[in-house]
């Protein structure tokens, strides 16, 4: 029994993070069909530049005690945003409305970006420690809960609830909300969709880099594969739980956190396999995805 | 359709016969009137001459080109076209893209390299491993098309992906039989007289292999996609929903293209095992590969026959020689960022790559001088 509280406990924390990855790619689709192969990228470019603040700050200062973590985590949103408005305005902006060359741009800043953070940083592993007052655990019975898994579920829920509360009320949520369902009726209401496009792309990039962030201390490292490797599980999230539902992103990236659990416990090779399973199975039963719209 | 094609081909001859001695023939030909050609040299276009002329050159290569490196190049770059043309079948005659065709590369180099590790030397071996490579890439293209091609099209290049990862994950896992992400080298099991005549371990005729494959794959591949099939894949290409609505059933020519692409791909990994002699996830397998062979094809030309063979050209010697530039300045060594910044530029200013442009600027001044 502890056992399996402990993995429940471990997968929920690991889609939680894997949330935060998906749901910026899952509306960026849901908004304006861009299936974005530069998330993993700009997520790994976050992830670096958080961490290089995080530590170097740890490096300098040891008066500042945690706050080098928030600075890091601040550093990390800030540079989602530059990355962000500049990928869509020079690169995605050009191609809308056409899926082909879409895909290939993205692909193109991928590797520009995942290339870039070998030129500032190198190809190598860097370890990272987690702040000071997220290290260690508490026990409830025979489980362990790890101060920085609880974080990560707590940090990660506030977003997902300030997601789906903004997009339930205020005025810009609405507008994404109808523009996933129809965008081109959207414009017919004299609404500039474009501007909505960015701010999405932007806010989902800035997602994507917070989430890469926390990823390196729950890692205990970052590296330059870690770009790849995500995307694909983040893909296989968004394409289960529907493109452009938030709330189903959310769900199926807790159902795909579970299983990596599970499986890292029993048989950690097949992990990606099985989340394939659930994709493909998910996929024929209702092409949409969970939570997708029928269109 | 038919009377675009016989357009183009008047406009093919009287293009060749203006660049020719003659000065009367070609307004007759213009005009559509078949006179019967007396001279042979002269029904032959500069086109066909130049086809003719630039492969006795490459037959010749290994003549006048002593040097190993060079030869080891110019098989790799013809084998990694043979890749790139299987990638621009999807890409560009059918408007797929996908993320995991290295998979099938990396099958048939596996198969090639698996073999020649187990199965003691000999041409049974040889032909098994192309005939099980044949039909494991069919099979596997064949179900992974029918699982996303009726989906999104962004699902394939999902799925594809997501499939890919799952091979190298084998290959990296199935230690007794891959070694692992080590790879394995198999030079020594190479034969040296396979049927009699061809030796494995000589760099010539490698080459000479790998040149007969290229030549055969594209006039195999130009005809396909001369067929009423191929024609049906632009088609699909261009607008799926009216071919749709024609009548046509799109799945099934998708998934037709899925599947040459697949098996094409899978033997151009057979003949990289029989160059490179070693195999491991990384160089055959790794979704690495498929972002190359993605860039030659968009670099070179998509849609265009001859546009993969020049990207792969363009790409490999370019990276060639920028990581040897790697002592000067480090930065070099980081090739692929400027390889992604040109791929860039040119989906946003030159959609029809090097080989599809120049067509275009050709075209257009053939059209500027007939009116």
């Amino acid at each position: 029994m502890e056992l399996h509280l402990t993995l429940v406990f471990n997968g929920l924390a690991t889609g939680m993070l894997i949330f935060l990855l998906a749901a910026g790619l899952s509306l960026i689709f849901g908004l304006m069909s861009v299936l974005n192969f530069a998330h993993g990228a700009l997520f790994m470019f976050g992830a670096y530049m958080g961490t290089w603040v995080y530590i170097l700050i740890g490096g300098w200062d040891s008066n500042l005690g945690n706050l080098n973590f928030f600075i890091g985590m601040a550093a990390a949103a800030g540079i989602g945003i530059v990355l962000g408005y500049l990928v869509e305005r020079f690169t995605v902006r050009q191609v809308y409305g056409n899926h082909l060359r879409q895909i290939l741009i993205t692909t193109g800043v991928m590797l520009v970006v995942g290339e870039l953070v070998k030129v500032f940083w190198g190809p190598n592993v860097i370890r990272v420690v987690q702040p000071e007052f997220l290290t260690g655990y508490f026990a409830v019975g025979d489980v362990r809960l790890t101060y920085y898994r609880v974080f990560i579920i707590i940090f990660s829920t506030v977003i997902l609830a300030l997601l789906l509360f903004m997009l339930k009320k205020s005025k810009l949520g609405i507008v994404v909300r109808a523009g996933v369902e129809n965008s081109e009726m959207i414009q017919a209401l004299g609404i500039n969709v474009r501007k909505v496009f960015t701010l999405v792309f932007i806010f989902g990039t800035m997602l994507a880099c917070i989430g890469g962030f926390m990823w390196g201390p729950y890692q205990g490292q970052v590296n330059p594969a870690m770009g790849l490797d995500l995307m694909l599980i983040a893909f296989i999230v968004v394409a289960i739980g529907g493109l452009g539902s938030v709330a189903g992103s959310a769900i199926a990236a807790v159902l795909v956190g579970l299983s990596e659990a599970y499986m890292a416990y029993y048989f950690p090779p097949g992990s990606l396999a099985v989340n394939m399973l659930i994709m493909a199975a998910v996929l024929l039963i209702r092409p949409t995805g969970l939570f997708g719209a029928t269109r | 359709m038919n009377i675009k094609k016989m357009y183009s081909k008047s406009e093919a001859v009287a293009g060749g016969g203006t660049s020719g001695a003659g000065t009367e023939t070609p307004k007759g030909n213009r005009a559509g009137t078949s006179k019967p050609m007396k001279n042979p040299f002269q029904s032959m276009t500069w086109q066909k001459a130049a086809w003719i002329i630039s492969l006795l050159i490459l037959f010749a290569v290994p003549i006048l080109v002593s040097k190993n490196s060079t030869l080891f190049m110019l098989t790799n770059i013809f084998i990694w076209a043979v890749f790139a043309m299987s990638y621009n079948l999807l890409l560009g005659y059918t408007g797929i893209i996908s993320f995991g065709h290295a998979m099938f590369f990396g099958i048939g180099a596996y198969c090639f390299a698996l073999m020649a590790r187990h199965i003691p030397q000999g041409e049974l071996g040889f032909l098994f491993a192309f005939g099980l490579t044949v039909v494991i890439c069919f099979l596997l293209s064949l179900v992974v098309g029918l699982l996303s091609l009726r989906l999104r099209d962004t699902f394939y290049a999902l799925i594809t992906l997501a499939v890919a990862t799952i091979f190298v994950i084998i290959a990296e896992q199935w230690r007794t039989m891959t070694m692992g992400n080590d790879g394995f080298n198999f030079t020594a099991m190479l034969s040296r007289d396979l049927f009699g005549f061809i030796d494995l371990l000589d760099r010539q005729h490698v080459y000479y292999i790998a040149l007969i494959f290229l030549v055969s794959m594209f006039v195999v591949l130009k005809r396909f996609i001369d067929s009423p099939v191929g024609r049906t894949l632009q088609a699909i290409r261009d607008n799926e929903d009216r071919v749709s609505s024609l009548g046509f059933a799109v799945l099934n020519y998708k998934l037709i293209s899925n599947i040459i692409a697949g098996v094409m791909a899978g033997l151009a990994g057979v003949v990289y095992a029989i160059s490179i002699r070693f195999v491991s996830p990384d160089s055959v397998l790794g979704v690495e590969n498929t972002i190359d062979v993605l860039l030659m094809t968009v670099i070179g030309g998509v849609g265009t026959m001859l546009g993969p063979i020049i990207g792969a050209g363009v790409v490999e010697v370019s990276s060639h020689y920028l990581m040897g530039l790697s002592h000067i300045h480090p930065i070099f060594e980081r090739w692929v960022i400027l390889f992604g910044i040109v791929f860039i530029l040119i989906i946003l200013f030159f959609p029809a790559g090097i080989v599809g442009t120049i067509n275009q600027k050709l075209r257009g001044k053939k059209k500027e001088g007939a009116s």
